[in-house]
């Protein structure tokens, strides 16, 4: 609400404009296509038979409900405080090497969180793990180790790979904070430490809540990592339910449920959202100086060193390691290479066309929406707009039990094609594509297209010659992120390819679920490389680099 | 350790350098002032003036100099008090209030230690000397520019500082609101008898709110003094140049005073010798009459409302000004003859330093 009321004081004169049916039109079909299997699952899970809810409700829903929140809760909480820790830490102190740190921190959002898992779990399981049996070798008794099984271990190998989202958001409103609000603080009485607990993180707590609520949102979608660990959550359930057992009114119910929570904490992140963008300040900005650590140096480095071994480093040097032994084996070197009759170029290939569909179509769909809220702001423009950010609140399992009953009856000639998986894609990650596209329009002054116009340019020409060459960098921008996330998307997958179709998501999950590390650790580096290029792109636009 | 002196501030030598481009630096600045003083610093932008506020405040350290405050020294090559310990209120450019703080919160975020019910009534007398007691649960974004001034200034005041310094503090409002807010700030300023240091770059800003002027260039004071001394007998050419849109007008020492191509300015010059010399000359001090072997053509007329501004093409090729009143208007290409009419001794510059005048 706040988005639009910044573009009303900006651009008036478009609101004078009248606003194109065909526009409207585009728009719509756009909303109604993500919205229909969100209304879909809410349908069937009021329709289920009574007995269904009866029996869920007695037995598994709230233990359900409980598991996922604590996770959720625990999870957020933790990316919070590394997110914003580490982000103060390289952005508002002088650290050293604080340049690179700020790579680094954001580089394990190209790693899925369950193939940190299974590196984590290979290295710490209880028994067989690498780090008890070499401390066994050491010790020659055996040592008990914390283990990653369960609760704690899927709350901290969440954390350490979502906490880049707190992370990259914090530290972009550290950078655009405005100096003269501390120094206004320290003039009124506040030393510097008081500043920062009074004044720094209050003023930027919407911004950094909005990014601790979309890992909460992350955390009620993730499959791969509380199923490794054996960490049942709603997410976890439904895919047994659809999987295994085969009870889609269970997961009908569980889904609706779920979906109900997501869409709670997407409506309190889309407010904060709108809060953050309303307290920034544009003028006169100038940096603030550097916090000197002094004798806290050591710590905070040691700190920042924990985190990124654990988050980047060590799953990196442990699939680079188990890489090089598998291609060093003829007999997992073949493996690898050859499945059956599906080859490694064949799962490289498979993810990255639906990826790259997914990241086109997603961009295309959002155009006339971002255009539609952003040139024609009201009622109507603001509810599509809302409309098109649901795919957050909508996990992949969710996704996918809607598409699995809507294709078989409504389009039944796309059941068991890819297709059906890049449409998932497209409805999970459109919201990333619609911000993008919203603040790529956002920032495009409607005056140069006036001028062009002015010029002796059609509308047409105006949007090809002005428009589009000035957006392009914030629709790509998004592609990235579609693509980047679509990559590593599993329970989607999993659930609607079609038999023998493997992308490198599934390859890595499968055979890593049967215990095949080593076979599994090609796929899952060149996956993580895949990932990180798009990312790269990212984090070069948010000039990480200085 | 104490200074004896009377002065409320006293700034001696100070001298701050940078290594990036940041912040303008400033070399040997050296001032005093006294209880319920206004001073304006004025210069051009990156001349130096914000940095000598940041380093009042405490903002930054000092390379060198001093900075003492009622005797106490705040500042010094030994000594360095921090910003939160010297009781000095400062106003940002950019007005900087707490967006999640309301204005009510805002300027109780100073005054600490008090009872709820006294600090209700501090905070309600303060938004009260401005008339902003019925916005007190507003947030900043929902206030006007004139409005977020006016907060940003009461919440500088309410700690009650013992100097309150101000950092271009109008330049975020349009034209018309920043005369109405001015001139608001300098009667509350004024009727509380604060000292203020007050920073601009608009010279009629300066002269409206200083009772002295301090005039910087390129990070050196170049004179500071009251606005009739700074307007009249300007110490240097760059303050003549920067405060009175002087125009200077090459000339010769003679026994008699300076000789110049509109004719013999008589006056005494402190210096000998038949040395060139500038005079500055602003547009009241120039007059002129229509005639046909005149030593000058009017090139251009500016109608300003009450009077006529004419631009005079002097046949030596320099450009001066002159005032007509609003009914006097000649055509451009007319040859006139111009001439000195100022009633007032003039400040005459060699080598842009002042040699005799006001």
């Amino acid at each position: 609400m706040q988005l639009t009321q910044i573009t009303r004081l900006t651009l008036p004169r478009w609101n004078a404009a009248r606003t194109s049916p065909r526009l409207i039109m585009a728009a719509g079909l756009v909303a109604l296509f993500v919205a229909v299997p969100l209304v879909y699952i809410f349908i069937r899970a009021v329709a289920a038979e009574p007995e269904a809810w009866q029996r869920l409700l007695q037995t598994r829903l709230w233990k359900l409900l409980g598991n996922t929140l604590i996770l959720a809760l625990a999870v957020t909480s933790g990316a919070l405080a590394t997110g914003v820790s580490m982000a103060w830490l390289t952005e508002r102190t002088d650290l050293p090497g604080r340049g690179i740190f700020r790579w680094m921190l954001a580089l394990p959002l190209a790693i899925p969180a369950y193939i940190g898992g299974i590196v984590h779990l290979s290295l710490l399981r209880p028994r067989g793990g690498f780090i008890p049996q070499a401390l066994e070798a050491i010790f020659g008794q055996p040592v008990i180790l914390p283990s990653p099984i369960g609760f704690w271990g899927a709350a901290f190998i969440l954390t350490l790979f979502t906490y880049p989202y707190v992370y990259l958001l914090s530290s972009a409103a550290f950078r655009r904070l405005h100096a003269s609000l501390e120094e206004a603080a320290r003039t009124l009485g506040r030393t510097a430490w008081q500043t920062l607990w009074q004044v720094t993180l209050p003023a930027l707590r919407p911004g950094l809540m909005a990014g601790a609520l979309l890992v909460a949102l992350d955390i009620l979608a993730e499959y791969g990592t509380v199923a490794l660990l054996r960490y049942e959550t709603f997410s976890s359930a439904i895919f047994i339910q659809l999987s295994g057992r085969y009870d889609r009114s269970a997961a009908s119910i569980l889904s609706g449920v779920l979906v109900s929570l997501a869409i709670f904490i997407l409506w309190a992140e889309l407010r904060l959202q709108g809060r953050a963008r309303f307290t920034q300040v544009e003028s006169n900005w100038r940096p603030a100086p550097p916090v000197s650590l002094g004798k806290w140096r050591l710590p905070a480095l040691s700190l920042v060193l924990f985190v990124i071994s654990a988050s980047l480093l060590v799953p990196m040097a442990v699939l680079v390691i188990w890489s090089a032994n598998s291609l060093l084996d003829p007999q997992a070197l073949r493996a690898v290479f050859r499945t059956g009759t599906i080859g490694f170029g064949s799962f490289i290939w498979n993810s990255v066309w639906t990826s790259s569909l997914a990241a086109a179509a997603a961009v295309a769909f959002s155009l006339p929406v971002a255009l539609l809220s952003v040139r024609h702001p009201g009622r109507i423009s603001r509810f599509i707009s809302r409309l098109c950010q649901v795919g957050y609140a909508i996990p992949g399992v969710v996704i996918a039990l809607s598409l699995v009953l809507l294709v078989n009856r409504l389009l039944p000639f796309l059941y068991a094609t890819p297709f059906v998986v890049v449409i998932a894609y497209v409805l999970r990650h459109m919201p990333q594509a619609v911000r993008s596209s919203e603040s790529a329009f956002g920032q495009l002054s409607p005056s140069l297209e006036e001028a062009a116009r002015n010029l002796g340019r059609t509308s047409v020409q105006t949007f090809f010659q002005v428009t589009l060459p000035l957006i392009t960098p914030g629709l790509l921008a998004g592609g990235a992120l579609v693509f980047l996330t679509s990559l590593k998307e599993l329970p989607a997958t999993l659930l609607l390819r079609p038999a023998g179709f493997d992308t490198l998501a599934v390859r890595v999950w499968i055979w890593a679920v049967d215990g095949f590390y080593m076979q599994a650790a090609p796929a899952a580096l060149f996956l993580v490389l895949a990932a990180a290029l798009p990312l790269s792109f990212l984090l070069r636009r948010e000039q990480i680099f200085r | 350790m104490t200074i004896g002196t009377s002065a409320a501030l006293e700034v001696q030598h100070l001298t701050k350098r940078f290594l990036s481009a940041q912040h303008a630096a400033i070399k040997d600045i050296s001032f005093e002032m006294e209880n319920g003083e206004m001073l304006a610093l004025v210069g051009p932008s990156g001349c130096g003036k914000t940095t000598t506020l940041r380093l009042i405040a405490g903002l930054e350290r000092p390379d060198a100099g001093l900075i003492s405050l009622d005797g106490q020294v705040l500042a010094s090559e030994t000594k360095f008090v921090p910003p939160e310990r010297r009781g000095i209120g400062m106003v940002f450019q950019d007005h900087a209030l707490f967006p999640h703080l309301t204005v009510f919160e805002n300027v109780a975020f100073g005054l600490r230690g008090r009872k709820p019910a006294k600090l209700r009534a501090a905070v309600s007398e303060m938004l009260h000397l401005v008339g902003m007691e019925s916005l007190a649960n507003r947030y900043p974004h929902e206030l006007s520019g004139g409005e977020r001034q006016r907060v940003a200034l009461v919440r500088a005041l309410a700690p009650r500082p013992a100097l309150l310094l101000l950092d271009e503090p109008f330049s975020s409002l349009d034209a018309d609101l920043r005369r109405e807010v001015r001139e608001q700030v300098r009667g509350i300023l004024k009727s509380i008898r604060a000292t203020v240091i007050f920073v601009t770059h608009d010279q009629e800003e300066a002269l409206y709110m200083g009772d002295r002027l301090a005039v910087y260039q390129r990070g050196r004071l170049e004179q500071i003094g009251t606005p009739e001394e700074i307007f009249h007998s300007s110490a240097t050419r760059f303050v003549a140049e920067f405060m009175g849109n002087s125009d200077f007008l090459q000339g010769r020492v003679v026994p008699e005073g300076v000789r110049t191509a509109v004719g013999l300015l008589s006056q005494a010059i402190g210096i000998n010798g038949s040395n060139p010399v500038e005079v500055a000359l602003r547009a009241d001090d120039v007059d002129f009459e229509v005639d046909e072997t005149g030593n000058a053509v009017i090139s251009e007329r500016f109608f300003r409302g009450a009077f006529n501004v004419y631009r005079l093409l002097l046949d030596s090729g320099q450009v001066l000004h002159a005032f007509k009143e609003h009914t006097v208007i000649l055509p451009v290409g007319s040859r006139v003859r111009a001439y000195i009419s100022a009633g007032h001794p003039l400040v005459v510059f060699r080598d842009g330093q002042a040699v005799s005048g006001g």
